[in-house]
C-alpha cells in the first residue's frame, strides 16, 4: 500500500528572504493522517527531488494541515530551489505520510537548541508544550540575525533566548549546558556545528536525556568497504569506504535512480538478492528491509552482497 | 654481535582509571614484573558484577564499565593527580568534577558523577576499584603476571592499516602504555619470546594484543566512529595491534628512549 499523499498548497509566503512557508492540504478539504511534533514529511518536489521537512505545527490526531518551511539553499542539488521557484498557491504535491525520527518524550523540563532552519520541528515541539500553560521549556534559538530569523515574533517570551551572531558572535552555550539536571531533556536541531558543539557540552549529562536530530539516518556512522555484485551482468563492483553503494555503482557505469541521497526517500532502493544489509535508511519498512536496501546510506553487513534492479511489488 | 637501535619510544602513557584519560608521561620507573606505576589502579566497577571490595584475583573487562561497552566515557578529559589522588573530569575545557579519592565524600561524589554519564538507573552507581598492589588491566584476567604486562604499540603498524584502508587511525585508540616508531611495520608481531632493551629495562615481548570494540572509540569525542576491529580483520585477517611486554630489569623509559633489539 502507498503512503503517497496527493496534497495541493493553499499558502506560500516567504517568511525571511531565504525561508519560505508553504501550507498543504487535502484538495478535497479531508483531515490527513496524524503526526506529533518532531515528525517530519518527504515532499516530491517539481524538479522531481524528494526531500524530507519537518512539519512545524504541533500537529494531532486529525491534522487539517502540514506546514512545512523551505529554507533556499543555492549551493544544494536543487530541491530547496525547486520548492522557492516552482511552487505556488494551487500546486499540487506528492507528499508522503509523516514520520517521526526526532519523537517528543515526557520531561519535567527542557531545553530546547535550535541553529537556524532547525527551528522547524523545534518549534512544533515549543508550541505543543507551551499550549498547555507549561513553564520550564526553555528555548535557544541561534540565528544569523534578525532578518534571517523565521519566527522571531513568537519568541520573546521570558524562556527563549534568541541570539543573532552577526555583531555578537557565536552563543557562549556552556552556561545552559554547565550543570546537567536529569529533569531536563536537551533537544537540538541545527548545523552540523551546532549538533557537535551540544553532543561535545553534554559529554556529563545523561545520554537518554540529550535529543539530536540526526537527518540523514543514523546507523552505526561506521562505513565498510565491501564487495557489490550487479545480478544483471555478474560485474563485480568494489565500494570503498568513502563512497555510497550508489555512488560507486555509478563510477562502474550501473545506472540507478536516486533523488533525495539521504536515505529518506526510497527512490534508489535495490532489490538485495545475497548477501547482509546494513540498513540505514529512514525509509523502509520491516518487510522492505527483507529484500531490499536503499543504495545512497545502507551498507553490505557482509563483505560481499548481490543486488539488482527493484520491482515495486503489488500489494498482496 | 653489534647493537644499534630499532627504534625510538615516541610517547608514553599512564591510565589511572581504567577506560578514563590517557595521561601523557615523560619518563617512568619500571620495576621487574611489574607495570607502570599508577597504570589501572582504578576502575569503576559494574555493581552487580564480580568485582566486590577486597577481590583478589584479576577479572574480566566484562566485570567493569570501559570503553568496550561505554563510549561516552571518552568524551570526557580526566586526570588523576597520583600525587594526591584527586581525580578531575572536563567537558569542552571546562571543569566539572574535583574528587579527592581518599575520602569517602570524594569516592561517593565521583560515583555519582560516573552514575551519571554511564546513565544508570535511579540508586544504581559504580563501584570505585582500587586493590592494593593490583591493577585492572585487561590482561589481569589471564593471571597475576600478565596484570603487569606493559603494552606497545608500533606507529608504523597504525600507519601501514592507516594507508591500507585509506581511513585516519589514531594510535590512542589501542590505549598503549608505549608507542614506538622506527620498526618495521608489523615486526613487532615477530618480536615474541625475544628480550630486548627499552630505554634503561629489559623487556621481554609475551603477547600480541587481541584487540576489541573498545578501539572503536574516538579518543577525543566519545563516538563509536571506526570499526577499527573489522578493519583489521579484512586487510590482514587478524585482530592484532600491538605486544605486551614483560618487564625484567629495573630502570627508567623515557620519550625518546632507544629500543635495542
Amino acid at each position: 500500500m502507498s503512503s503517497e499523499l496527493r496534497l495541493r498548497v493553499s499558502e506560500a509566503a516567504d517568511l525571511t528572504p531565504a525561508v519560505r512557508r508553504f501550507v498543504l492540504r487535502d484538495p478535497d478539504g479531508g483531515a490527513l493522517p496524524a503526526y506529533e511534533p518532531g515528525a517530519h514529511v518527504v515532499v516530491t518536489v517539481p524538479a522531481g527531488h524528494k526531500r524530507g521537512y519537518s512539519l512545524v505545527e504541533p500537529g494531532g490526531a486529525r491534522p487539517r494541515e502540514y506546514v512545512v518551511c523551505v529554507r533556499r539553499d543555492d549551493a544544494g542539488r536543487g530541491g530547496s530551489a525547486s520548492m522557492h521557484r516552482d511552487v505556488t498557491m494551487g500546486t499540487e504535491l506528492v507528499v508522503s505520510a509523516p514520520a517521526n525520527g526526532f519523537p517528543l518524550e515526557p520531561s519535567p523540563r527542557y531545553l530546547f537548541i535550535a541553529g537556524g532552519i532547525g527551528i522547524t520541528p523545534i518549534r512544533a515541539m515549543v508550541r505543543r508544550l507551551r499550549a498547555g500553560g507549561r513553564t520550564g521549556v526553555r528555548l535557544l534559538y541561534l540565528t544569523r540575525s534578525a532578518a534571517e530569523t523565521p519566527f522571531l515574533n513568537e519568541f520573546g517570551g521570558p524562556e527563549d533566548t534568541v541570539h543573532h551572531s552577526d555583531g555578537h558572535g557565536p552563543l557562549d552555550l556552556w552556561p545552559h549546558l554547565a550543570v546537567p539536571d536529569d529533569d531536563v531533556r536537551v533537544y537540538c536541531c541545527g548545523p552540523a556545528p551546532l549538533m557537535r558543539a551540544v553532543r561535545t557540552l553534554t559529554a556529563h549529562w545523561r545520554a537518554s536525556r540529550i535529543h539530536m536530530e540526526e537527518f540523514t539516518a543514523a546507523g552505526t556512522g561506521m562505513s565498510l568497504p565491501f564487495t557489490a555484485v550487479w545480478a544483471p551482468d555478474g560485474r563485480r563492483v568494489p565500494v570503498p569506504a568513502h563512497l555510497s553503494l550508489l555512488a560507486a555503482l555509478r563510477r562502474a557505469g550501473v545506472r540507478v535512480d536516486s533523488s533525495c541521497e539521504a536515505g529518506v526517500c526510497g527512490t534508489c532502493r535495490l532489490t538485495v538478492l545475497d548477501g547482509e544489509v546494513d540498513h540505514r535508511d529512514a525509509v523502509s519498512t520491516e518487510k522492505e528491509r527483507l529484500g531490499s536496501m536503499v543504495a545512497c546510506v545502507s551498507r553490505a553487513g557482509s563483505p560481499e552482497i548481490v543486488v539488482g534492479p527493484y520491482e515495486n511489488e503489488e500489494p498482496v | 654481535m653489534t647493537r644499534t637501535s630499532a627504534g625510538r619510544v615516541r610517547e608514553l602513557f599512564v591510565y589511572p582509571v581504567k577506560g578514563l584519560s590517557a595521561q601523557p608521561l615523560d619518563h617512568t620507573e619500571l620495576r621487574p614484573g611489574e607495570g607502570v606505576p599508577y597504570d589501572r589502579r582504578y576502575a569503576l566497577a559494574r555493581p552487580d558484577g564480580a568485582y566486590r571490595p577486597g577481590t583478589r584475583e584479576g577479572l574480566s573487562k566484562r566485570e567493569f564499565y570501559a570503553l568496550v561497552s561505554d563510549h561516552r566515557l571518552a568524551g570526557l578529559g580526566t586526570h588523576l593527580d597520583t600525587e594526591t589522588d584527586v581525580l578531575t573530569a572536563r567537558v569542552g575545557g571546562h571543569d566539572v568534577l574535583r574528587a579527592d579519592l581518599r575520602t569517602e565524600r570524594g569516592r561517593d561524589g565521583a560515583a555519582r558523577f560516573f552514575a551519571r554519564i554511564l546513565d544508570l538507573p535511579a540508586g544504581v552507581t559504580p563501584l570505585l576499584a582500587r586493590e592494593p598492589g593490583r591493577r585492572f588491566t585487561d590482561a589481569a584476567a589471564a593471571g597475576d603476571g600478565p596484570m603487569g604486562w606493559i603494552s606497545l604499540v608500533n606507529l608504523a603498524s597504525v600507519r601501514d592499516l592507516e594507508s591500507r584502508t585509506g581511513r585516519v587511525v589514531d594510535p590512542r585508540r589501542f590505549r598503549a602504555n608505549v608507542l614506538v616508531d622506527g620498526l618495521p611495520a608489523w615486526s613487532e608481531l615477530e618480536l615474541i619470546g625475544q628480550e630486548f632493551d627499552l630505554g634503561g629495562v629489559r623487556v621481554r615481548a609475551v603477547h600480541r594484543t587481541k584487540r576489541c570494540a573498545a578501539t572503536e572509540v574516538d579518543p577525543d569525542t566519545g563516538r563509536r566512529d571506526l570499526p577499527v576491529v573489522t578493519l583489521l580483520d579484512r586487510t590482514y585477517g587478524h585482530q592484532l595491534m600491538g605486544v605486551h611486554l614483560e618487564v625484567r630489569t629495573a630502570g627508567s623509559v623515557r620519550r625518546g628512549s632507544d629500543l635495542v633489539l
